[in-house]
């Protein structure tokens, strides 16, 4: 083999390694990459069963990461998802046991009940970003507190059980469900005039109000938007388990801000996209399936999982410093 | 706003979509083929899927699963949800995905642990619950569970006994757990049901529920000491707060040996290491135990039984024992936290 032929094909061995590494498909490409390997290692994981159990993990995660991208974009960060989801679950399940409606209107009432607490939460950490100009992340972890302290005092710590089998029922409809949620977020932040104002409040807050863009209105609604999803979270969740549960979201914080930040959105704001968003749901669903499905000690699952995402975190930054040379 | 990061050309786009699409319809059409052509070991495994090891008593019952299947030839595969109901019902069905032949739960909490028992029967795998009995239901499965109510009430009585020869008055504490856990639910009434008969000399004054977070015990024993500095009679539902109820009255000065002016009379619950070192030193008067052995023993036998088509018991119950003062010598041999 020739010396040029050599060099050619490791330039465009460069190329291609250079194009994978600056996609915005890039977790998307090692989600499949890792999907494919655990593949030989273990079979079972392509089994229609287990590929039913990823989407089914995956849909309400997504749905907490589609409004935890919103906020992000705006350069801000919601912590209070995970006790929204509480709070909503103990809500709505506590309104559907209490017989406080009538039958046919129980679980539609308990629904819109817990949608009703996930956008009361995030209205009121946009009010108080806002209108009191106060740092997301204090009031994201305030309310996150207070959310989650509330959610126990009034269940005193107790699950709630025997929802109606309507309910119950909801979570077969959880695919169409996050579908639905997911391609309204996707038509609004890239079709919509409201979209191009995250995006510009997350570049530049100051330059997009001196632009003419309603920067207060808009960040009411980013978070706002992001309580909505925690109650349709709160929703799947509750119809997965067929239980309330007031400490319902409390462990999975990490995997929605994880997962959207592995996905692409940037934490400084003014970069992101739910397609990107729902690669890395899927890299943080896939990672945790197959640990699972391994049966490693939990120890190691979890070393595993710090080091896969602190690696895919690397792999991010170094991808950006390519992207700006590039 | 034109968004500027995207850096893929429409032609590059088309060309991933193609073969990504190509790939992944790949992945998903001959899954189920590579799948059947795929080997299996005769050995057979069992899932352990436990809600927590946050405690001695957890970590000790899954160190036992572990021999008591190595030694009838069993592989285990293991996980732990980190308190997560959700994300153990994920563990579940990803055991029911591997084709585990057998899953011990220690469950979260009696609710959720429903839905999971229901999927494991679906797909035909035998289901034991470890430790915490689910809620009343159609879902199949076998219950290890400790008689948390009589071994409560004979740990109170062994005390409330102490309380009497003494002849002084006593003001009771009892720190709860967690409220939606039915273990802490029935240890709570024996307490209270025993203490009831002792009203002459005993005054049910505080009850505190920990939700089983030391943080929050410690915190909570603190304010309820300084509202009732009286305490003299605590009965703490685990072991696990036995520290931060030893840091708590240490503090408030009232942590003196059996014997000694101001001891307070102190009982736990499930024979860990702590209670057992504390209960050698004289601070403690006595510990229901819960017999991890003759539980984490049976939860296998009874996977065992149900893989050979046997039907055990839908529960059995560990009647456990009371550890004291008075036979420490004779029943040390039988608690786990003395052996680990």
């Amino acid at each position: 083999m020739s010396k040029e032929l050599m060099s050619q094909l490791y330039d465009s061995g460069v190329k291609w390694i250079t194009r994978g590494f600056t996609s915005e498909f890039f977790t998307l490409y090692v989600s499949l990459t890792y999907f494919c390997v655990f593949w030989f290692i273990s079979p079972n994981i392509a089994s229609w069963y287990n590929l039913g159990n990823l989407i089914s993990n995956l849909l309400p995660l997504f749905v907490l990461a589609i409004g935890q991208t919103v906020v992000m974009i705006t350069a801000g960060i919601d912590l209070s998802i995970t006790s929204a989801v509480s709070l909503a679950s103990v809500v709505g399940t506590m309104m559907m046991t209490s017989g406080a409606a009538p039958e046919f209107l129980i679980t539609p009432a308990g629904v819109v009940m817990m949608i009703g607490v996930g956008l009361m939460v995030g209205m009121l950490n946009g009010a108080a970003v806002v209108w009191l100009e106060m740092p997301p992340f204090i009031v994201t972890l305030t309310t996150m507190i207070f959310a989650r302290g509330l959610a126990i005092w009034i269940t005193q710590s107790q699950n709630i059980f025997n929802l109606p089998s309507v309910f119950n029922s909801l979570d077969a409809y959880a695919l169409p469900v996050t579908v639905i949620v997911f391609a309204v977020s996707a038509v609004l932040l890239k079709k919509s005039l409201l979209g191009r104002w995250i995006y510009a409040i997350g570049h530049n807050s100051k330059a997009a109000l001196i632009s003419g863009v309603n920067v207060n209105r808009t960040l009411l609604f980013a978070y706002a938007f992001s309580g909505l999803c925690a109650g349709v979270a709160a929703v799947l969740y509750t119809a997965r388990i067929e239980t309330g549960s007031p400490t319902m979201g409390d462990k999975i914080l990490l995997d929605v801000i994880g997962a959207t930040v592995i996905g692409g959105t940037s934490l400084f704001g003014g970069k992101g996209k739910m397609l990107w968003t729902l690669y890395g749901v899927l890299f943080i669903t896939l990672l945790d399936n197959t640990l699972n499905m391994y049966g490693l000690p939990f120890s190691i699952i979890i070393i595993a999982k710090g080091a896969v995402i602190l690696s895919a975190a690397l792999l991010d930054a170094f991808r950006n410093k390519m992207l700006v040379f590039s | 706003m034109k968004n500027d990061h995207n850096t893929l050309s429409i032609s590059n786009r088309r060309s991933f979509i193609r073969s990504s699409s190509l790939l992944a319809g790949g992945v998903f059409l001959s899954a189920p083929m590579f799948q059947s052509c795929s080997g299996a070991s005769d050995q057979l495994t069992i899932g352990v899927a436990f809600d927590t090891l946050q405690t001695e008593y957890w970590v000790a019952s899954i160190e036992t699963m572990r021999s008591e299947l190595k030694k009838r030839n069993y592989r285990m595969v293991e996980s732990v949800a980190d308190n997560d109901a959700n994300r153990q019902f994920e563990q579940v069905k990803s055991f029911i995905a591997r084709g585990v032949d057998g899953i011990i739960i220690a469950p979260k909490d009696a609710q959720s642990v429903v839905k999971m028992i229901r999927e494991a029967n679906s797909a035909n795998i035998p289901v034991v619950i470890y430790n915490r009995p689910p809620e009343e239901s159609d879902a199949q499965s076998v219950t290890i569970v400790a008689d948390n109510y009589e071994i409560t009430k004979a740990t109170i009585k062994y005390m409330a006994e102490k309380a009497r020869e003494s002849g002084k008055k006593y003001k009771a504490m009892i720190l709860i757990g967690d409220l939606g856990d039915i273990n802490a639910i029935q240890r709570r009434d024996g307490y209270l049901d025993v203490i009831k008969d002792y009203t002459d000399f005993i005054e049910d004054a505080a009850r505190v529920p920990t939700e089983w977070d030391n943080e929050k015990a410690l915190a909570r024993i603190t304010n309820a000491l300084q509202a009732n500095p009286e305490i003299n009679f605590i009965f703490t539902s685990s072991d696990l707060h036995l520290p931060a109820l030893a840091s708590a009255l240490k503090t408030a000065g009232k942590y003196h040996k059996i014997g000694e002016d101001g001891h307070v009379l102190m009982g736990g619950f499930d024979g860990d290491a702590t209670a057992y070192q504390m209960l050698v030193d004289g601070y403690l008067d006595a510990d229901g135990v819960q017999d991890m052995f003759f539980e984490s023993e049976q939860a296998v036998q009874a996977i065992v039984d149900l893989r050979e088509g046997k039907t055990p018991p839908s529960i059995i119950k560990d009647p456990g024992f009371v550890i004291h003062q008075d036979n420490i010598e004779e029943m040390s041999a039988r608690m786990w936290g003395a052996q680990v």
